[in-house]
């Protein structure tokens, strides 16, 4: 794209901005975590004398290990569930083409229309039968099915996008449908599988209406989930509830600078076909 | 040939896919839902405390510490019992109580504002064989009252479900260093001197009341204001869901209008409706405001915070020498129908009204009445704390046969549902007094109704 | 007499059936997920949603009366209107900017600041909606930066507390929206451009147009599917909005911020109202429905 001089700094300018107005709530974040706990922080300022023993207070009190074990456990199960369940789905949708998957296809595809609130209701008087609720089995097992949609969709956008021949070579030398599967497909679809677990990693970590919703004890909550715990706990203190709220998003941020190549490089990979 | 077998074949797909939708559809609607109560636990009513080791589980708000200091206490007194307290929000409580009872392992003890319909559902434990037993009889009645509900469903009278943790009672703090810049050396005692001094500190640029409305605690105010112009008994069969009871009085619309014309006087922070209870507790404490409506349970922390430079009082009557009504009511909590302890659970409760530690720990970390036997000794309190104030005020509101329960209690879904907003309406002058009332009322019909 | 191709055929399809058969065995644990929690929650929804229930006792069959009730009721009309308000934040702004934003970072070279920025601009998609809505409530308060800064550059007349204020608090609620989403957008569509033939934009230079023309002719309808594709997730994520209103001002002030979210989550639960809670989910899905079918349908037609 060519553009001229004018345009370029304009654009630079803006882009600046733009940038600048991102940030700024985080750095605000942390700013009102620095400032002495029992103080009620007026706007944007930077204190002299840098409070970081809130963070170690926000930990303690909030139970911000236990919490983040929880989490943990959740995501453990729902993240490579999900995967397997996609990823055989997407396949036998996008390169078996077996019969009705057109109708699947568009099966999986008004689930992503249904909103959460629509079937939390329901959701917990099923998770209530099934006698697992208020465990972290009552987050796990809907959010596997509740990430179904989305997930075989975009495993079959990549399958679809992988050319019939190499199926059909590895059928001619006498592989069964499962071991073509097994070692060739699988090593062709690492990228979108892994952007697929980085945004379920993302989305069962920050999972907030679920947990709220179906278990009781905050602290067997994700830490989102238990955030409102934390409004609850430190509203006398915006130090303390910021320096909480940030000790929760230090690990997604960390997670996606470290993935942020295998992300973006997927999304490039044209995972987003109609 | 082939081609419209294969035509026909698939035009049934979807058809035959329909059909069965269609008819599963009319199955599930046809069968109802629910009517699966849990069954409540059928034990023995015994006084003695089990040797066994036991865990009792609470289900409690954030931000009062109450519960756990009396837990810590009777496991030191009896070490074969511990405690596992789980707190949560009060909107997240509130909305989560019936499901947590209906459960099959619901919490031994719940903190309960609203009975709602946890006593038809069978969902909280009818409390009378151990009333019985301990002999509960000896207990004031008057405070037992609202927690009991009768066969029809109606509170204040029948068996009883829910004891408190503590009695409060509300009434307005006055910080004494503002007051003295302002020349106002004694809590005003009718509305028309509450008045002056609302003005007197508009003038002098003092903030007159220091309220908060996000989460509507703000009704501290305005539900004091109606006390002092509407009938107490007509409010509390209102707040009972006594049939026939309305709240369209012309005591609460006089009430909420005087609420109204302080907002429009400026007398409330331009920021109430983002100010939330411990904000407008904390701003209240560092200074900000003359007047803070409260309740006893804030007294302790203003008192470590203030010092002497606060003061507690009831809310003015309307007439000079008139009858004083303030919100009071039960820390009230209940025990889960399906609790396998209810044995030890209620002798918790017991313990905390009638144990003399027990009761010093209530009052002093809420500055509560601790209920139980009137004529069973009185916690110390330090003399001219706001502790004493709160106990005094209880007592003169006994004496006067003044209390009244919060109306946020009336049924589970009117204070986030209505009073909440419509009362963030009336302190931002929105609605008048008269639409506010009527408004709430009509939540109130329609959920007692459907 | 049938001809010679027939027992090909007929051997065809029957390996085609067995394929079928073992192709579908992929499907089956993805299916069970997907019908357990989803399909068969959304049937009981509906089940509850003709029925009057509080959720343990028993329950009456009342038929249409909740959903008449969804229709008629101000308060749940309200939450609606503001619910689609909303769009305007998440869908509008979002997806606008995320085009220009795209646009000038794919023209800028690329390197350390083009990638620093597309971070930069995802981070608050990655945070959680909760924690975004306690970051703006503090921005937002009458002691917050936003009214800092007012403060300093002498609009001081114009500071308040932005969420309690009755005029202010949904666009308000709506800006946290569109700061979470933007960056999604701007990612998004900077992956799309990447897709869009670059001598078509050296032909539209040398006919001498200017870089709004450039915009307009090329690279939006470029984007067509990145964008049907991101209005739908945008204005699925107003309707169904939830974290972020729960945790800045739970609706108020009054009704002013009042969404389908809270409103169901409040009837089902602290009003146990099951029947017309799940009514009103199920309302809520078919809004969305009417108002995604119909972009789906465009982009696919356009595309054609």
């Amino acid at each position: 794209m060519i553009v001229n001089k004018t345009e370029a700094i304009l654009g630079r300018v803006i882009l600046i901005v733009v940038l600048i107005a991102t940030v700024i709530p985080l750095v605000n974040m942390l700013s009102a975590a620095l400032q002495p706990a029992d103080t009620n922080p007026t706007g944007l300022t930077f204190t002299t004398d840098p409070q970081w023993i809130n963070f170690v207070t926000a930990f303690e009190k909030g139970n911000v290990w236990r919490l983040m074990g929880s989490s943990l456990f959740i995501v453990v199960f729902v993240v490579p569930i999900s995967l397997i369940c996609a990823t055989l789905a997407g396949y036998a949708l996008g390169n078996l083409r077996i019969r009705g998957s057109r109708f699947l296809f568009i099966f999986f595809i008004l689930g992503l229309t249904i909103p959460f609130e629509a079937l939390i209701i329901p959701l917990y008087y099923e998770v209530q039968g099934m006698g697992i609720l208020n465990t972290q089995w009552a987050v796990i097992f809907p959010l596997i099915g509740l990430y179904m949609p989305f997930s075989v969709i975009w495993m079959r956008a990549h399958f679809v996008g992988v050319p019939q021949e190499l199926s059909e070579a590895a059928r001619v030398d006498g592989a069964s449908r499962w071991q073509e599967f097994r070692s060739i497909q699988l090593p062709l679809a690492r990228p979108a599988l892994s952007a697929l677990a980085i945004l379920l990693f993302l989305w069962t970590w920050n999972q907030f209406l679920l947990p709220v919703v179906l278990i009781s004890d905050p602290l067997n909550r994700t830490v989102a989930g238990a955030l409102t715990f934390f409004q609850g706990q430190y509203s006398s203190s915006i130090p303390l509830l910021n320096a909480g709220a940030l000790i929760i998003i230090v690990p997604t941020i960390l997670v996606f600078v470290i993935f942020q190549r295998q992300f973006i490089q997927a999304l490039l990979q044209g995972a987003v076909k109609g | 040939m082939a081609i419209s077998r294969t035509r026909a074949r698939l035009a049934r797909g979807p058809v035959a896919l329909t059909a069965i939708a269609a008819t599963a559809l009319l199955a599930l609607t046809a069968c109802a839902p629910g009517g699966n109560a849990p069954v409540a636990n059928d034990v023995e009513v015994s006084t003695e405390l089990t040797t066994d080791d036991v865990v009792l589980t609470i289900a409690d708000e954030t931000g009062f510490p109450l519960t756990d200091e009396l837990a810590a206490e009777f496991t030191k007194q009896y070490p074969n019992v511990t405690f596992n307290v789980t707190r949560d929000t009060f909107q997240n409580l509130t909305a989560a109580a019936p499901k947590l009872l209906a459960s099959d392992t619901p919490p031994d003890l719940i903190r309960l504002p609203t009975i709602g319909d946890t006593v038809q559902d069978g969902l909280i434990a009818n409390l009378d064989p151990w009333a019985e037993a301990y002999g509960w009889d000896k207990w004031s009645e008057a405070q037992l009252a609202p927690l009991r509900v009768n066969e029809d469903g109606v509170r204040g009278s029948g068996s009883l479900y829910q004891l408190g943790l503590g009695y409060s009672i509300t009434g307005i703090y006055m910080n004494k260093t503002l007051a003295a810049q302002l020349g106002i050396d004694e809590v005003p005692t009718t509305i028309a001197e509450l008045e002056d001094d609302l003005a007197a500190a508009k003038a002098a640029g003092i903030l007159p009341i220091m309220a908060g409305d996000l989460d509507g605690v703000v009704n501290f105010v305005v539900q004091a204001a109606m006390n002092q112009y509407n009938d107490p008994n007509e409010m509390m069969d209102w707040i009972l869901n006594v049939p026939g009871a309305t709240y369209d009085t012309p005591g609460n619309v006089k009430g909420a209008d005087l609420v109204r014309s302080w907002a429009d006087k400026g007398y409330f922070p331009s920021d109430i409706n983002a100010i939330d209870y411990a904000s407008f507790v904390s701003r209240f404490q560092a200074g900000e405001g003359l007047f803070t409506f409260n309740g006893n349970w804030a007294a302790a922390d203003t008192q470590a915070k203030m010092g002497d430079n606060v003061d507690f009082f009831l809310v003015p009557t309307a007439e000079e020498g008139g009858k004083h009504v303030a919100m009071g009511a039960a820390n009230s909590f209940s025990v889960a129908a399906g609790s396998k302890h209810l044995n030890e659970i209620v002798y918790f409760l017991n313990w905390i009204h009638t144990d003399p530690t027990a009761r010093q720990i209530v009052t002093d970390v809420t500055g509560a009445a601790p209920g139980g036997d009137p004529a069973q000794e009185q916690p110390t309190v330090e003399a001219g704390s706001l502790i004493e104030k709160a106990l005094e005020m209880s007592a003169v509101i006994g004496a006067e046969n003044g209390q009244v329960d919060f109306m946020a209690n009336a049924t589970a879904g009117i204070y986030a549902g209505s009073i909440i907003p419509e009362s963030q309406l009336l302190v931002t002058g929105q609605i008048t007094g008269q639409e506010f009332v009527t408004r709430v009322q009509d939540f109130y019909a329609q959920e007692l109704a459907g | 007499m049938t001809s010679p191709i027939a027992p090909r055929r007929a051997a065809a399809k029957a390996a085609a059936r067995r394929g079928t058969l073992s192709g579908w065995v992929f499907v089956i644990p993805a299916l069970i997920a997907y019908g357990t929690f989803v399909i068969y929650p959304l049937v009981l929804g509906i089940q509850y949603s003709f029925y009057k229930w509080n959720g343990v006792g028993p329950s009456e069959f009342v038929g249409l009366k909740n959903y008449i009730r969804v229709f008629t009721d101000p308060t749940l009309l309200a939450s609606i209107g503001n619910a689609f308000v909303l769009i305007a934040f998440f869908t509008l702004i979002p997806v606008s900017a995320g085009l220009v934003l795209a646009t000038l970072i794919r023209s800028m070279k690329p390197g350390p600041f083009s990638s620093l920025s597309q971070t930069i601009l995802f981070l608050p998609q990655i945070i959680p909606l909760a924690a975004a809505g306690i970051a703006w409530s503090w921005m937002y308060a009458q002691t917050g930066a936003i009214n800092q800064v007012l403060n300093a550059v002498g609009l001081g007349a114009l500071a308040r507390p932005w969420l309690g204020d009755f005029q202010t608090a949904l666009p308000a609620v709506g800006l946290i929206g569109s700061w979470v989403l933007t960056g999604l957008c701007t990612v998004l569509f900077l992956t799309g451009i990447g897709k869009i033939d670059q001598s078509l934009y050296e032909a539209v230079r040398l006919d001498g147009a200017s870089w709004w023309r450039e915009f307009i002719t090329i690279t939006i309808p470029g984007l067509r599917q990145e964008i049907a594709v991101l209005v739908t997730i945008t204005i699925i994520a107003a309707l169904s909005s939830f974290d972020i209103i729960y945790t800045t001002t739970l609706g108020g002030p009054g009704r002013a911020t009042l969404v389908p979210g809270i409103s169901i989550y409040r009837i089902g639960f602290t009003q146990s109202n099951v029947g017309l809670a799940s009514a009103f989910g199920i309302v809520l899905m078919i809004l969305v429905l009417a108002c995604v079918l119909p972009i789906q349908r465009l982009a696919r037609a356009s595309s054609k």
